[in-house]
């Protein structure tokens, strides 16, 4: 090879992608072209030199306006094919059973009109939910759920906050959720964070297990902020159960002042 | 996840199971917000080509064909909105050359001395400076090889173009990259001289 041919095996070179014969013929080259070896090194270094670029994060928003701008579409997608399923169905009924005599379709859009204007009046309004909807329902809500638990498990603080307010949009949560709300309260190290599940597991409160949680994570709580958030919601949830708790955290003289007089009054209002 | 799961999830999609697209957005965002902040340097804009991109995904997703390549695909849509962009907002400055929010780059190694960690700052600002002022269709090819990690081949079906003069162009590219370097250390030390 000369210099000529080698040049154009560079590219292939810097990614590794020559074969083993071409690599032999450009490093023979190489050993007795001082140009060519002196090029190659500095393109070499300037291909490593790019490596140093690190890479960069998108900011939390960019998920969000994704996840928005799919369900609006996936939204728009199910109306429209609503929409058309229903008006091929009626086509297809008509073509089946309209009369092909003038006279007959008159007489038969005369008795539909009567017949309506009854159905109209006498029948009450029936719900329209189909089992599709049912289905897209049930999609949605699975979607909203893998949302969630794949935010609540991110390193970044406000990505978390978001998982849990996206939590909100879930019409019925599986326990997968509950579970991960409760370990979010428990353990997550942010206080903003704990705080949002709190309010997010109010909504749960209904949910079989949540406050006995709720009552087990209070003396399992060392921010005041969070603690005194945590005994607002179990008496507001009117939780008997939280009262043995809240005597020991009255009793606790190394609690905040504040924390140990809201539990204070918290153990008249449940009592 | 590889490619050809890639591609059966893209297909569920182009056949209606429209919710397996968050999969792909979850695979593949990051990569092309990089791809498009290094085409560009401007964070908004990549973010704003990112959502423009999964969209038109979306949208033409019957275009799909069997024998596609998702990110082969992915980067086609990818160009064509960049160059859609551009041709709107001819008068916009194509790239910033300079400075990037360290707090959104990743952590760097705790083992680093704050010495080495300044160091790699300032050479991954040169490396800014530098792609700044490659041309676009050479900062293009050298991106998508260096760090989206696409084949030639793959390069070549996505630009439209013979796998030889991708790498031509590769080649063009890492040499003018080698130029631009030896001018920024001599603007470096006559700045310092100067000081």
């Amino acid at each position: 090879m000369n210099c000529e041919q080698v040049k154009p095996q560079f590219a292939d070179y810097l990614v590794r992608n020559l074969s083993e014969e071409a690599n032999i013929e450009v490093q023979r080259h190489l050993t007795v072209c001082d140009p060519c070896r002196n090029e190659l090194q500095i393109l070499e270094s300037t291909w490593t030199r790019l490596g140093t670029l690190p890479e960069q994060k998108p900011s939390p928003t960019m998920r969000a306006r994704f996840y928005a701008a799919l369900e609006a579409y996936q939204d728009q997608l199910q109306s429209t094919q609503a929409a058309t399923k229903r008006r091929v169905t009626l086509t297809d009924w008509l073509d089946g059973w309209w009369p092909k005599r003038q006279a007959v379709q008159l007489a038969t859009a005369l008795l539909l009109f009567v017949v309506g204007l009854g159905m109209g009046r006498w029948l009450p309004p029936k719900d329209r939910s189909t089992e599709e909807m049912a289905h897209l329902r049930d999609e949605l809500r699975d979607m909203r759920q893998l949302v969630t638990l794949s935010l609540l498990q991110q390193q970044s603080a406000s990505e978390r906050l978001k998982g849990v307010n996206w939590s909100y949009q879930i019409a019925q949560p599986d326990d997968r959720v509950v579970t991960a709300l409760l370990e979010t309260l428990n353990s997550d190290p942010n206080v903003n964070v704990r705080l949002g599940a709190v309010d997010a597991l109010q909504q749960l409160a209904g949910h079989a297990g949540v406050r006995a949680s709720l009552v087990q994570s209070l003396p399992r709580q060392e921010s005041p902020i969070v603690q005194v958030a945590l005994i607002d919601l179990l008496v507001e949830l009117k939780e008997g159960r939280s009262a043995e708790v809240l005597r020991k955290l009255v009793h606790d003289n190394r609690l905040h002042k504040a924390v140990r007089a809201r539990a204070e009054t918290g153990l008249k209002q449940i009592s | 996840m590889d490619s050809t799961a890639d591609n059966l999830l893209m297909f569920k999609v182009r056949d209606g199971d429209v919710g397996k697209f968050s999969f792909l957005f979850e695979r593949h965002h990051r990569a092309l917000f990089n791809f498009f902040l290094r085409l560009t340097g401007n964070r908004d804009l990549s973010e704003d080509l990112v959502q423009e991109v999964f969209f038109r995904m979306l949208k033409y997703r019957h275009t799909f064909r069997a024998d596609s390549q998702f990110s082969a695909w992915m980067y086609q849509v990818a160009r064509n909105a960049y160059v859609d962009h551009f041709r709107k907002h001819k008068h916009e400055a194509v790239l910033s050359d300079g400075e990037e929010d360290d707090s959104t780059s990743e952590p760097s190694s705790p083992e680093l001395t704050p010495e080495e960690r300044l160091g790699k700052r300032q050479e991954a600002c040169l490396v800014r400076q530098a792609l700044a002022r490659l041309s676009v269709d050479k900062r293009e090819v050298l991106i998508l090889s260096r760090y989206q990690g696409l084949k030639y081949e793959e390069i070549a079906n996505i630009l439209g173009c013979e796998v030889g003069t991708v790498k031509g162009r590769v080649f063009r590219a890492i040499r003018d990259l080698s130029e631009i370097f030896f001018q920024l250390s001599r603007e470096g030390s006559g700045m310092s001289a100067a000081g």
